[in-house]
């Protein structure tokens, strides 16, 4: 039986209404009532993780409304501990880290959103490394759990390398998210393989539509799309394992494998009739205004290939599943073998102090519920097969985890792996020109000159 | 109130500080070494201002001379690395040369129109109206004016989409089909010099105006009775007449050129071949974490102003002498 329960139970009665009011503000779902969430393991934990009095801080990106879904499964775990954690989150998080870091006085636990941050930080022995424990969680109990495992292992300060994060909370991007309506108006199936998406978008040509939306613009950060793009085409063209190479440096940006993938994403977004408003059309627009063609009568166009957050910048009043839906961006056919890869990036909880409170906070995180306490309350994905998945209110959430815990080949956003020159600077600018008609070849071999000369 | 109080506080601190200074080391000198006080007293007074320049600009100066010829973060020596790697850089040239269209188009631009808006409004009935309406774009910010000029050259793919853009509707109403005007070098360049124009014409014609008006009244009325039409008058007569202020005008422009970034990297971040110096800078600084090579563009910006600095410091001397 949890601390909160014995004293729910064991209280005098004003004191139990009191300390229900304070319950029904910090815990969202009363433990034990809603039997779809996994009590029994949340009980588990709490027998085993004594923290009474304990302090802890914890720093992550996620602000506002996320801010507060983190904080709401926070209360879980003072709930169950008897630790009180403090959760700064918000914009700046990379440099509040750093400077704490430097300082010597970090967070507690820290949840970095970029790998290649947590490598750096690890390789100079700011990080503490993780229990077999919660590698296990991760290699079994995660869909696609080896290849997580792999992004979260980096080499320590004595080159050793050892596992530093658990993922918690990840993004999909191999979306491609269209209306149900105007696929069955026009007798459009959605296709399973490759082959039959550029089957579909040609006949959507030969019918006088456009297939795609695709949008570049998006402030000081121009160009990204693209590049998201260009590794869905990697992880479709070519095995895995050249991915993985391609975003460490080992293969070289203008190697012919990396331009075939360039062009594979030229076919559709440098053709006038595959893309709405043609390569100008591309360059020109705002990502988030981009997907509005597929919501306009008659639609402007039919697919739009977009990670799972953009949903948030469809037009208000939409209704998932009904309005709008997603499907997984299909591999080839041909190339059956290799299962079916899915690019996403995801947060990865670290712990920056050592303390019985860390290690427990992170046990906590590797526990279904709280998984299942943020995926209940809005847009939260997963990997964690032991999560009860009939806890998403709405079909497309569902159909997003389908698509992740369906994943064999899991590989995180490459611009995110690269160094940031390349990735935040010259993948981005040779992607743009690459649209504005610059031949792949110069491109990529411009990005390979920039990579060459850092170190 | 805590924060006014706490800044008068601060000012009032800094004013105690320099007075205290300035009588204790007075004092202090006197008692010392009286013979010579003369003699070094000036340079005592002049400690905590040589202080303050020598913290505030020749350190940091130096600093970024020490991390051009450094690795990223200031780490390991590399000599003129940098400056090879910028070279070898298909960005730079790029930036390097559009730099330079800015520096030759945008302040004479500015200082020409200027110079015509100050002259023809100053003989315009209703003149005192234009003036401000020319100057109201001075009071935009240029991060403003790029999100005001971003609608102006709007462009929506053609896609189906209405076209919003004021350019495009004036375009299309000419017979043109809407065009992309910011992503299509090298039009886009043109189109952003444009704002800046725009922005910086009112300045200029402040500041001639005030100009013109130092100018005898007699030498544009010989003109006007020898038959000199008004254009003739201001490029003829009244201009000569202001070298010095259309000098400063321009060098204050040429400097807002070199070290502009915001309207650029508002507008369109430095892509499709728009990128300047300043902020090419700043991609190599926070975009890829290289305080080397983002110090050594910030050289080649310094080394791009000097011949301003030189011309500045010789124009202080003239005046000094006079």
């Amino acid at each position: 039986m949890s601390i909160f329960r014995k004293a729910v139970l064991g209280a005098p009665l004003c004191l139990a209404l009191l300390s229900g009011l304070a319950a029904a503000h910090d815990l969202v779902f009363p433990p034990g009532e809603d039997a779809r969430f996994h009590w029994a393991a949340y009980e588990a934990f709490a027998a085993t993780h004594d923290l009474r009095g304990q302090h802890l801080s914890v720093d992550g990106p996620w602000g506002g409304i996320d801010k507060q879904m983190f904080e709401s499964v926070i209360a879980y775990f003072e709930a169950a501990t008897g630790a009180e954690v403090a959760y700064a989150g918000g914009d700046g998080f990379e440099q509040r880290l750093l400077v704490g870091v430097e300082a010597g006085a970090p967070p507690d636990v820290a949840i970095i959103p970029q790998p290649g941050l947590a490598a750096e930080l690890a390789r100079r022995g700011h990080l503490a490394p993780l229990g077999a424990a919660i590698g296990a969680v991760m290699r079994d109990d995660y869909a696609a759990g080896q290849s997580w495992l792999d992004i979260a292992t980096f080499a320590g300060p004595d080159g050793a390398p050892a596992l530093y994060g658990l993922f918690y909370r990840v993004d999909l991007k191999s979306l491609v998210w269209y209306v149900p309506g105007n696929f069955t108006d026009a007798g459009y199936a959605v296709p399973r393989t490759f082959e039959e998406l550029q089957a579909l978008s040609d006949r959507i040509v030969d019918e006088g539509g456009t297939p795609w939306c695709i949008g570049l613009g998006s402030g000081p950060a121009t160009g990204w799309p693209a590049t998201d793009w260009v590794e869905e085409m990697m992880l479709r063209l070519h095995p895995p394992q050249d991915y993985d190479r391609w975003t460490r440096g080992a293969l070289p940006f203008d190697d012919p494998k990396v331009i075939a993938a360039i062009e594979g994403f030229g076919t559709i977004a440098r053709s006038a009739e595959q893309v709405v408003g043609g390569p100008e059309g591309v360059a020109a627009t705002d990502f988030r205004d981009s997907p509005r063609g597929l919501f306009t009568l008659p639609p402007r166009c039919y697919m739009h290939r977009q990670a799972s957050f953009i949903p948030s910048f469809f037009p208000a009043g939409l209704k998932p599943g009904r309005d709008f839906d997603a499907f997984y961006f299909p591999a080839f056919s041909a190339f059956s073998g290799r299962g079916q890869p899915v690019l996403g990036s995801g947060t990865l909880a670290t712990i920056t102090r050592d303390s019985p409170a860390a290690r427990g906070f992170l046990d906590f995180l590797a526990t279904p519920i709280a998984h299942e306490i943020w995926m209940a309350q809005s847009g939260f994905l997963t990997p964690h097969r032991g999560v009860n998945h009939d806890l998403y209110g709405d079909p497309v959430q569902e159909r997003l985890s389908e698509i992740l815990l369906g994943a064999t080949t899991f590989r995180f956003d490459g611009s995110d792996l690269m160094p940031g020159a390349i990735g935040a600077g010259a993948f981005w600018t040779g992607m743009i020109d690459y649209v504005g008609g610059a031949s792949a070849k110069v491109v990529a071999a411009r990005i390979r000159q920039v990579w060459d000369t850092l170190e | 109130m805590a924060h006014p109080l706490s800044a008068l506080l601060a000012i009032l601190l800094c004013l105690g500080a320099c007075l205290g200074w300035l009588m204790l080391s007075g004092r202090v000198l006197d008692r010392l070494m009286p013979e010579r006080a003369v003699l070094i007293r000036p340079w005592l007074f002049l400690a905590p201002a040589g202080l303050i320049v020598a913290f505030c600009l020749v350190w940091p100066l130096l600093n970024t001379v020490w991390l051009a010829l450094h690795g990223p973060n200031g780490v390991g020596f590399v000599g003129f690395g940098n400056f090879r790697l910028l070279a070898g850089d298909a960005r730079f040239p790029e930036a390097f040369r559009t730099t330079l269209l800015w520096l030759a188009v945008v302040p004479a631009a500015a200082t020409g129109l200027g110079l015509a808006a100050a002259g023809l409004t100053d003989r315009l009935r209703g003149g005192g109206l234009v003036r401000p309406l020319i100057f109201l774009p001075m009071a935009t910010g240029f991060v403003g004016a790029a999100v005001i000029w971003r609608l102006v050259y709007d462009y929506r793919g053609g896609g189906g989409l209405d076209e919003i853009g004021l350019l495009n509707a004036l375009w299309t109403a000419a017979g043109g089909s809407a065009r992309p005007w910011l992503t299509q070098a090298p039009l886009n360049t043109w189109a952003l010099m444009a704002v800046l124009v725009w922005s910086q014409t009112g300045f200029a014609m402040v500041i001639l105006a005030a100009a013109l008006r130092t100018i005898p009244a007699e030498t544009v009325e010989a003109a006007q009775l020898d038959g000199a039409g008004p254009l003739r008058i201001v490029l003829r007569i009244q201009a000569p007449q202001i070298g010095g202020a259309i000098a400063l005008v321009w060098s204050a422009l040429t400097l807002m050129v070199l070290k502009l970034f915001d309207l650029v990297q508002a507008m369109t971040n430095g892509q499709w071949g728009t990128q300047v110096l300043a902020g090419l800078m700043f991609d190599w600084m926070f975009g890829a974490q290289d305080s080397g090579r983002a110090s050594a563009v910030a050289l080649v910006l310094l080394v791009l102003a000097v011949p301003l600095l030189v011309l500045a410091l010789h124009g202080v001397r003239r005046e000094a002498r006079q």
